[in-house]
């Protein structure tokens, strides 16, 4: 590896991990492994290897929700990692991805030390507040977190790469191969287990079994099966949509709305910290409606330091929030009104969001696209892969621009018609069924095109014993 | 009581108790006690409507949630609380043997105790308090998280 594939793959750890940038899908595309060992293999010249490492990954990570305190490491980082494994030692995906899963806790101090850091920034934009130098949020909440991230960032990627390569020069990756690829049989055993575990239907094994049985039995390809399920959900989905077209009568105009939302998309996990979460944040998509709202310097600071308190939701299915807010702004203006008002509804509405919405785009569709990417990867279908990550985007992006209109003018109705939306998805229903057998299909093709032909009957006791290890533990914890 | 878990957490139902607790502790039913949000006909809609499937969500003043705890309870019951003046107010009208801490966030006033734990001085004290009386006190954010047990003095 050069000097210049380190700068670029650290510029892109950071960019995935902050998820700033990417007008809030960055955490939904680029930090996903499968995603994630693509761009690994862009930068090192081998896509598709770097691909097929990355979706390994993400079987290992497929259980992953950010709220549900995982074990296992950084997964964007470990994704990289096991892409530059791949592609460097010459290693199949699963040994790949076994040899890079320890590196990738490195990853965790970032999110670790992240909310704690951040306080610092906190800190000082509400010292000069009170210094009444009416401090730049876009500079607190934006440019520095950021510029701190990526330094995080390098250091992380240099010194995970570092301990790698040393770790290769003390035992040589390839010589501890038959290890490393039944490490990573284990660890998608065990993850697939755990999911399937958790996924609590009725017919969860059976479904997976059979797939995985026919996808074997039938030599079915992926891209039958990712057709079958687009025209199932096409056929699932809700056919009304409704989009507001109201006009904008008042001061604010609907530019200034999409300049409000495209900032909150980009920043919301920005200044991510244990104080405020994502209060400076709110405040930073609020900067531009204050500021057209108000001319007087000093009521504008106010106005916008108001906002930066406690605040936490998820970022796509709490824009009715923020675009309630902003017409209540606009209605503060006019009437002279507190603070309090707005703030109580602000702190009423944001955990009930959060709470749907991580049900919803973090348990629901964020699993279940890129599970389909991940099976389509494994089958060899590269170009195919990228389909069900893109609907995924639009979908998110859909969810959170749709809200923010909707909440600025329908108000609070709108969050409650959200609630009701999620509740009768019949996605959400029929979820568990699809995914578990998506998931039967990714581990029947990653298995039988990994084999190793004179290991077969060893292969499959470890399988076995695996899964069968994974049942018990589970059993133990009920 | 045995089937009912306290916990403090001023977003109520959030993520992490939504996608975590409420899986592990197996709860078929949540109590929102919050005095405000129970006299505020909009929002107890919007948390009742919020909860997730097979769970009935309840929002009920302290004094309601009180009487209704003191019943023998069948369904496994998780009691939400936005603040620790509140459990206090809670702690004097129901018997409780447990009580635990997830989401106390910044303010004017308090300190930050543990990660994204604040307390100030008073707060601090109330829980002392009842450490003393012999009930267990946690801060634990996410069931998998290790829990810190304050003592009392």
């Amino acid at each position: 590896m050069t000097f210049s594939d380190y700068c670029l793959l650290s510029i892109f750890y950071f960019w995935a991990s902050s998820t700033a940038f990417s007008v809030g899908i960055g955490y939904y595309t680029i930090y996903r492994p499968i995603m994630a060992g693509m761009a690994a293999g862009l930068i090192l010249a081998d896509i598709k290897t770097g691909m097929l490492a990355g979706a390994v990954v993400n079987i290992i990570f497929i259980d992953f929700i950010s709220t549900g305190g995982s074990l296992k490491g950084d997964q964007c980082l470990t994704a990289i990692l096991a892409a530059a494994a791949s592609i460097i030692f010459k290693l199949n995906p699963l040994e790949a991805a076994a040899a890079a899963f320890p590196f990738g806790f490195l990853g965790i101090l970032i999110w670790k030390y992240r909310l704690k850091i951040n306080n610092i920034f906190v800190h000082i934009y509400e010292k000069k507040y009170k210094e009444n130098k009416a401090p730049d949020i876009s500079l607190y909440n934006g440019l520095f977190p950021q510029l701190l991230l990526f330094m995080m960032s390098l250091a992380v990627i240099i010194t995970a790469f570092y301990l790698m390569f040393l770790f290769n020069k003390l035992i040589h990756f390839n010589s501890i191969s038959v290890l490393l690829y039944y490490i990573g049989i284990i660890l998608v055993i065990f993850s697939v287990s755990n999911v399937l575990y958790k996924i609590k239907i009725k017919y969860n094994y059976a479904i997976f079994i059979s797939v995985f049985l026919a996808a074997l039995v039938l030599d079915m390809r992926a891209y039958i099966l990712f057709i079958l399920i687009v025209l199932s959900l096409l056929y699932l989905s809700e056919k009304k949509v409704s989009i507001v077209r109201n006009s904008f009568n008042g001061k604010l105009k609907r530019g200034d709305l999409v300049y409000s939302w495209f900032i909150w998309m980009n920043y919301s996990h920005s200044c991510y910290s244990y104080e405020r979460l994502m209060g400076l944040a709110f405040a930073h998509s609020m900067k531009n409606i204050i500021r057209k709202l108000y001319a007087d310097e000093h009521e504008i600071a106010e106005a916008i330091h108001n906002h930066t308190e406690f605040f936490n939701t998820e970022p796509n299915m709490g824009t009715p929030i923020h675009g309630y807010i902003i017409s209540l702004e606009e209605e503060r203006m006019l009437n002279n009104q507190s603070f309090e008002d707005i703030s109580y509804i602000k702190k009423g509405m944001m955990g009930i969001s959060a709470g749907l919405g991580d049900s919803f785009t973090q348990a629901i569709l964020a699993p279940l696209f890129i599970s389909m990417s991940v099976m389509l990867c494994l089958d060899g279908s590269f170009y195919l892969a990228f389909i069900p990550v893109i609907i995924l985007s639009v979908f998110i992006l859909f969810i959170s621009y749709n809200g923010f209109m909707n909440g600025y003018f329908q108000g609070r109705e709108s969050m409650l018609q959200r609630i009701k939306d999620v509740k009768q998805s019949k996605i959400k229903l029929y979820f568990p069924y699809i995914f578990s057998g998506i998931l039967g299909f990714s581990i029947s093709k990653l298995l039988f095109n990994n084999i190793r032909p004179y290991e077969d009957i060893f292969t499959l006791s470890i399988i076995l014993f695996a899964a069968v290890i994974m049942f018990i533990r589970k059993r133990g914890e009920q | 009581m045995k089937n009912v878990f306290v916990r403090i957490d001023d977003r109520l139902l959030h993520g992490q108790v939504v996608v975590s607790w409420i899986p592990y502790l197996r709860a078929k039913e949540v109590v929102i006690a919050d005095d405000e949000y129970a006299n505020d006909e909009f929002m107890s809609e919007l948390i009742k409507s919020s909860g997730p499937e097979g769970v009935i969500v309840h929002v009920k003043t302290i004094d309601e949630t009180a009487a209704y705890l003191s019943d023998d309870n069948q369904n496994k019951i998780l009691v939400l609380l936005r603040s620790i003046e509140g459990i206090k107010k809670l702690i004097k009208k129901t018997k409780i043997s447990s009580i635990n801490i997830g989401g106390v966030g910044a303010a004017q006033g308090r300190k930050r105790y543990y990660n994204s734990i604040h307390l100030s001085d008073d707060e601090l004290n109330i829980l002392n308090d009842i450490a003393n009386d012999n009930i267990y006190v946690e801060i634990r954010i996410l069931p998998k998280d290790k829990a810190i047990i304050i003592k009392g003095n």
